[in-house]
């Protein structure tokens, strides 16, 4: 039986009198790749933030394999070391070099040796294929460079799961390519990741399931043919149609 | 014209002024920079007080600041490491410079913003490893130019030392002014000392910071 990485339970996030994350409950299992797509402002970006406890939710329960991090006491610093998080505006460290970066995170929150911590941040690197731009400054890189730094980042600490929000969306169309590779070559291995998307080739190609966010709730959830075949929702399959349509125009 | 042996003994005011003005700044530091983060990330109440703080010591005059702790705290009420001129000077210059620091750093954090913040904590780091590691580093940069304008600021200022009787370059000029009659060459002296003092490094700072800056993106 493979094991739930993560799990959360009737999940709420209430900002005065907004509702941005309505009774949400999920399951990611070992291996799992969970893609959560929907409308802007349908509450993707605050789940995310929730289940990787950045931002506290208002209600419900966020599971770390059998840790409950809602429940107050909770180290929040060590279970966050263990959830790579990738950020939609990228957030590199601007004062340090793509290395550093990475070794930051190694070096004081692991507390990994100089030594190791440099190898892993190099092999982390190989991984996306950054090792060339290991001493460069993210300012002296493009969004796609950057973006795959902010994955490695993330990859290096070895994390039970990865959570990805909008890795592409804030990049120019010609470079999202590149990170989608990364993240395919990710797939591929076997990363436990919850990934929120719009890349609709990408979702078919690699999601088990995928997730449409509305108002805040799950609409609808289901293997990716569903959604590209014959959704159940009017909400979704609206969506569906002007996502397929965007993707063709590019 | 003044004579060597004169020449000399303005100089001489060199290491008084030099040790006031660094040591204000180093104590300033030491202040300003905790402030600002205390500022930005801890709860109202410690905020009042920073902003107390500021506002207090950017009030006083620093002169008033001076005799104050020389005069008032030092030789009044007996506090022993004030009745030392020096010590008195650097340290009513240093908690001045503190609160000047507190804001310069201040609007270096602001102008960092939170995202930085968010991705350290996303890896793990407590509050204080960010603002260690994060930062820290990156307000230095952002603030550099107004920390070389402060240092100028408290190298100029060390000479209200004078009046409580410090020989720094003020006094030393002032002393040799009265044995030579001379009102104006012992000042031109001072003036191009202080001028020795501060143009380099503040314009090296500027220099530095808005290179890197730019290097950086920030």
């Amino acid at each position: 039986m493979t094991q739930t990485v993560m799990e959360c339970a009737n999940l709420w996030k209430i900002y005065g009198k907004i509702v941005a994350v309505k009774d949400v409950s999920l399951e990611i299992k070992e291996g799992d790749i969970k893609l959560i797509f929907g409308p802007s402002g349908s509450g993707k970006s605050t789940l995310a933030g929730c289940l990787a406890m950045l931002t506290t939710p208002t209600k419900g329960s966020v599971f770390l394999r059998e840790e409950c991090l809602t429940e107050p006491g909770v180290d929040l610093n060590k279970a966050r070391a263990r959830i790579g998080f990738v950020f939609q505006h990228i957030w590199l460290f601007h004062h340090l070099t793509a290395r550093g970066n990475i070794e930051l995170g190694l070096r004081r929150v692991m507390k990994s040796p100089k030594k190791e911590a440099r190898e892993r941040a190099m092999q982390a690197l190989r991984e996306v294929k950054m090792e060339k731009w290991a001493g460069h400054y993210p300012a002296q890189m493009s969004g796609g460079q950057q973006q795959r730094v902010g994955i490695a980042r993330a990859l290096a600490m070895d994390p039970e799961i990865i959570i990805l929000d909008e890795p592409t969306s804030a990049l120019d169309p010609e470079l999202t390519g590149e990170v989608i590779d990364a993240l395919r070559d990710l797939a591929k291995k076997g990363t436990t990741m919850l990934v929120i998307s719009h890349e609709m080739p990408f979702a078919r190609e690699v999601a088990d399931e995928m997730i449409f966010l509305d108002e805040g709730m799950i609409v609808e959830r289901g293997p990716p043919d569903l959604f590209f075949t014959n959704p159940s929702s009017e909400r979704a399959r609206k969506f569906m149609a002007r996502l397929i349509k965007r993707t063709r125009r590019e | 014209m003044l004579s060597t042996k004169q020449l000399i003994l303005i100089l001489q005011g060199l290491p008084q002024t030099l040790a006031i003005s660094i040591f204000s700044f180093l104590l300033g530091l030491a202040i300003g920079l905790p402030f600002a983060f205390i500022r930005a990330y801890m709860s109202k109440p410690y905020q009042i007080i920073v902003d107390a703080y500021e506002k207090v010591f950017r009030g006083i005059p620093e002169l008033v600041l001076i005799f104050f702790i020389y005069l008032g705290v030092g030789l009044e009420l007996g506090f022993t490491p004030f009745k030392n001129p020096i010590i008195a000077a650097t340290f009513a210059l240093g908690i001045r410079s503190g609160a000047n620091q507190s804001q310069i750093f201040r609007g270096a954090i602001r102008g960092i913003g939170e995202d930085q913040m968010a991705a350290a904590r996303a890896l793990g780091l407590s509050r204080l490893k960010a603002i260690f590691y994060v930062m820290a580093p990156q307000t230095f940069i952002i603030a550099s130019p107004s920390l070389g304008s402060e240092y100028a600021l408290l190298i100029k200022d060390s000479s209200y030392a004078f009046i409580i009787g410090v020989l720094e370059i003020m006094r030393q000029a002032d002393r040799v002014r009265a044995v030579t009659l001379d009102m104006v060459t012992p000042t031109l002296v001072a003036t191009f000392l202080y001028i020795l003092l501060t143009f380099p490094i503040a314009t090296y700072l500027d220099m530095w910071g808005s290179r890197k800056k730019k290097q950086l993106g920030l």
